[in-house]
């Protein structure tokens, strides 16, 4: 036997007759603005409740929401009542009898109703196919039932993602309906609703608003008044045209211009007089709101992070308050500066400084990835000098660094310094700046220093703690070192790259010093400068901070004469550390290996470690670190002829790939081809043969086509294809072969003119070939390869790349001698031509 | 009077300059300059490139003694920056008819 459904009771028709009834009224005396249309929607309201009230409450909470213009209590004669209702769990039998319950009344009281059925989690996901909804969503209004899930649909729906869409949308939406009335808000016969500089138009702007800069339209260069007139005078002939007609009719045509202007009471002693004045007053509010539209879609600041808009004067909290109690937030302001081009506006940098003393250096960092967030926002870029001028202008900067706040306005008396300490050390991130994007002519061979370096960000933040030692009078670079411990400590900076930092810090001063007040000529001065910084990386980063300094003490400290000679030490340097280095080899004395030594770990026996690393290169012991160092000689162990060991590890930017094989012909070509087949590409990277003939290649490789990241058998699958060709078993050209039928352009180079340079007098032991060809996966295959097919040995290779550019250093040497000058020549002469068949 | 005008290497100033104090000759005129000598210049290689460099970074000094002290100021300038390899640098001495003090208006000849 069914069970009867409850009808409208006579009470609900009751009230809603009522209801309707004096919007009736209230319109027939030309007064159905927004206050009437207001009452309206609360006596609705009051129906709704009394119909959820009778339909018996489900087994879960369910909330009836109002939306759209009902959500905002515009509710017309004739208007659909829009609602949601929102189930907080699975609806379940006892809800859809609920629903039954609730909407069939509704239906039988004649009621259009707009009904979205929703259980909450379904909003986990963004209905981007639905933006009215969404659009809808943002007047959402309880009227019965649950409140609180609301609040949670909230929580998931008000997110900057949701809001950039659905400002995207709107603006879209805005165009579409536009376009439908050739955009032109001057119609004969206009609609109230939908034509530009209608009610959806006032709409749109306040949405805009409310999705970007709630003040926004306070800041309206019109009178806020005059929106709310134009608004009101809208709802007034809208409420009469449904009253007229009887049904949602909303197009102000002629025959009901006339009677509108007779309730509306326009003065006048014929229709057409009155009608001229009803539509004369349209048209001034339709001017008022499409004007209100159009500033808005200017202005309104364009979501670009959490709580963050880009605003026609930068980039603005889009809440100040919740960005007062949220410090954490802040940095990504000035992020989203840089990434726009602007500035952060005065008043979010006026909230940032009036909350700023009430945290602590930790509050603005929180979590590793806030620490990496600072690290990112020094990268070296248009408007990052500008950025951090503006956070040390707000007090960011001096309390999320309290070591620099100490030379804030700080004097040191001196003949060359123009400047605060403060402001010369921002300065020097200025020119370090410029430098990285100059046009000028004579800087692009510095501007080439910087595009080596992989990590700029650490030579800015070097740069912002270089001189914070000067809040002392006395040496400032060792006080300097001692202050950055703590910030590197706090902004989590490890490894390499806290002794990088520390380094460029401790010997800022060094590199003017031996270019301006040593003998430079002379090789012993360049060779202590190489031994001092150790690496390329660093030589570069030392000469640009070098020339960074000197350039923020004034405008006339740096000079092309001082320019050239900082040049001149560069160049020697690097060509010591790239092209000598190979006749200097770890003895058994050697302070690192004596340290190596000492700490090594159980496992690994002095003379195990000693057998590996003695006569290597001094450099090995400076370019890695002891646990890499350890893992190597751990690699090594046991390694038989036709074997290789190798490992695979993904690091922070790149994957490091270390090989470990005998000595053999063509070896370093075949681990190159090896890799190139795979599609990995090397970026930098050693290849060091020590006196045992035992070969250990350190690539750090980019994976292009994601196959180390996507396979998880990569590493058993690289090492047996490398065993395979190192045993003679596989033949590495047939793999690339394969490689080049596919579809893939793995060798096409950038188009870089290619230099092949010899060189017999920089080192003692070996003919050096300086390579620079455009980078491309399965280039050092080819090189090696033809080095090999000349039957010379590849001893030790430097490799690099800069951009697009492939920057490679081969210490090679034939039959365990130099090549002679026949030898060279023939061997560059086939470099050059397989290099520009490449291109 | 003689004018002595010192191109030096840059690293040599101090050097110079303390060695012409000791002579009590303060009064000088520093400038960086960029020239070659006898070797002009050579050839330097980046990244496999050959760079010609012609024009080297030198410093010149001028002083202006007394007739009687010239001698002794050269001696002193070719001591304090000779290291007796190429590019060490050259003295010119030439004559200098008068002076003029522009402050007091004080001429010396």
């Amino acid at each position: 036997m069914s069970k009867t459904l409850p009808g409208a009771d006579l009470t609900t028709r009751v009230a809603l007759d009522a209801a309707r009834d004096e919007l009736r009224a209230d319109t027939a005396r030309g007064a159905g603005g927004r206050a009437a249309l207001e009452r309206h929607a609360d006596r609705v309201d009051g129906v709704l409740r009394q119909l959820y009230s009778d339909a018996g409450a489900p087994d879960r909470p369910v909330a009836i929401i109002a939306l759209g213009g009902y959500g905002r209590r515009h509710l017309g004669l004739h208007s659909d009542i829009d609602l949601l209702v929102l189930f907080g769990g699975r609806i379940g039998r006892s809800g859809e009898r609920f629903l039954r319950a609730f909407l069939n009344p509704l239906w039988d009281l004649g009621v259009v109703v707009g009904h979205q059925v929703r259980e909450l989690d379904e909003f986990a996901d963004l209905e981007v196919d639905n933006p009215e909804f969404l659009l809808a969503l943002l007047d959402a209004r309880p009227v019965a039932g649950a409140a609180e899930l609301l609040d949670q649909l909230g929580a998931m729906f008000h997110t900057a993602s949701t809001h950039a869409y659905i400002q995207r949308s709107l603006l879209q939406l805005v165009e579409e309906r536009h376009a439908k009335f050739n955009d032109t808000l001057y119609q004969l016969e206009p609609d109230v609703k939908e034509a530009p500089g209608s009610l959806r138009d006032l709409m749109a702007a306040r949405t805009l608003a409310a999705l970007t800069d709630p003040l926004l339209l306070r800041r309206v260069p019109a009178d806020p008044e005059r929106l709310d007139e134009a608004e009101d005078f809208m709802l007034r002939v809208r409420s009469i045209l449904h009253l007229e007609c009887g049904r949602n009719q909303n197009v102000l045509s002629h025959e009901l211009q006339e009677r509108a202007a007779e309730l509306l009471d326009y003065p006048g002693g014929e229709p057409r007089q009155q009608v001229e004045r009803l539509m004369s007053d349209y048209f001034r509010h339709a001017r008022t709101v499409s004007r209100l539209l159009e500033w808005a879609r200017r202005t309104a600041p364009v979501p670009v992070g959490s709580n963050l808009g880009l605003s026609r004067d930068g980039i603005r909290f889009l809440d100040p308050l919740e960005a007062a109690r949220n410090p954490a937030s802040w940095i990504g302001a000035f992020q989203a500066a840089i990434d726009a081009d602007v500035e952060v506006t005065e008043d979010t940098l006026s909230c940032i400084q009036r909350h700023v003393d009430t945290y602590s250096p930790e509050d603005f960092i929180p979590e590793p990835a806030d620490c990496a967030a600072v690290l990112r926002l020094l990268k070296p870029r248009p408007r990052l000098y500008a950025a951090l001028s503006q956070m040390h202008d707000c007090g960011l900067l001096g309390r999320l660094l309290p070591e620099f706040q100490a030379i804030s306005w700080r004097v040191v008396r001196d003949f060359y310094h123009k400047y605060t300490v403060d402001e010369h050390t921002l300065l020097t991130i200025r020119n370090l700046e410029r430098l990285v994007r100059t046009e000028a002519p004579y800087r692009q061979r510095l501007k080439s220093v910087a595009d080596g370096v992989p990590s700029l960000e650490l030579l800015v933040l070097a740069l912002l703690l270089h001189d914070v030692g000067k809040w002392r009078d006395d040496e400032h670079a060792p006080e300097s070192v001692r202050m950055a411990v703590d910030v590197l400590d706090r902004l989590q900076v490890t490894g390499e790259a806290r002794e990088t930092v520390l380094f460029l810090i401790g010997n800022h001063l060094r590199m003017s010093l031996a270019a301006f007040r040593r003998d430079t000529e002379d090789p012993e001065t360049v060779k202590e400068f190489a031994a001092l910084v150790g690496t390329e990386d660093r030589l570069k980063m030392l000469c640009l901070m070098t020339l960074a300094d000197i350039e923020a003490v004034s405008p006339d400290t740096m000079t092309p004469w001082k320019e050239e000679l900082i040049w001149r030490l560069y160049v020697d340097a690097y060509n010591h550390l790239t092209q000598r280095y190979g006749d200097e080899l770890i003895g058994q004395d050697q302070p690192r290996l004596v340290e190596l030594l000492a700490r090594r770990p159980n496992d690994l026996p002095e003379m195990e470690i000693r057998r590996f690393v003695e006569g290597l290169p001094q450099r090995y012991l400076q370019l890695f670190p002891r646990d890499s160092v350890y893992h190597h000689v751990r690699l090594a162990r046991d390694i038989a002829p036709d074997e290789v060991h190798a490992s695979l590890d993904a690091s922070d930017s790149a994957w490091i790939v270390a090989v470990v094989t005998l000595d053999k012909p063509f070896a370093f070509s075949n681990i190159c081809g090896v890799l190139a087949s795979f599609g990995i590409n090397i970026l930098r990277g050693n290849a060091l043969t020590n006196p045992n003939g035992l070969v250990l290649d350190v690539f750090q490789c980019s994976d292009d086509e994601c196959f180390l990241e996507l396979n998880p058998a990569a590493h058993d699958q690289v090492l047996q294809v490398l065993r395979d060709v190192v045993s003679a078993h596989s033949d590495v050209g047939a793999l690339l072969r394969g490689r080049e039928h596919s579809t893939l352009p793995w060798n096409q180079a950038a188009r870089v003119p290619p230099v092949v340079h010899a060189d017999n007098q920089a080192s003692g032991r070996y003919t050096i070939l300086d390579i620079v060809a455009g980078n491309a996966v399965g280039l050092l295959y080819r090189i090696s390869r033809v080095i090999s097919e000349h039957g010379c040995e590849v001893d030790l290779v430097l490799m690099s790349t800069e951009g697009e550019r492939a920057i490679d250093v081969f210490h090679i040497t034939k039959a365990g001698i130099k090549l002679n000058e026949a030898e060279q020549q023939r061997l560059t002469s086939d470099l050059q031509t397989t290099l520009e068949g490449m291109l | 009077m003689k004018l002595i005008k010192t191109i030096i290497r840059p690293n040599k100033v101090d050097d110079v300059k303390d060695a012409l104090a000791a002579l009590n000759i303060s009064g000088m005129t520093v400038t960086e300059v960029r020239g070659h000598g006898k070797q002009k210049g050579h050839t330097a290689i980046y990244r496999g490139k050959e760079y010609n460099v012609s024009l080297l970074p030198k410093m010149e000094i001028d002083v202006v003694v007394a007739d009687s002290i010239a001698d002794d100021a050269i001696k002193a300038i070719i001591g304090a920056a000779r290291t007796g390899e190429i590019g060490d640098g050259r003295v010119f001495v030439l004559p200098v008819q008068e002076s003029h003090r522009i402050r007091t208006g004080e001429k010396e000849s």
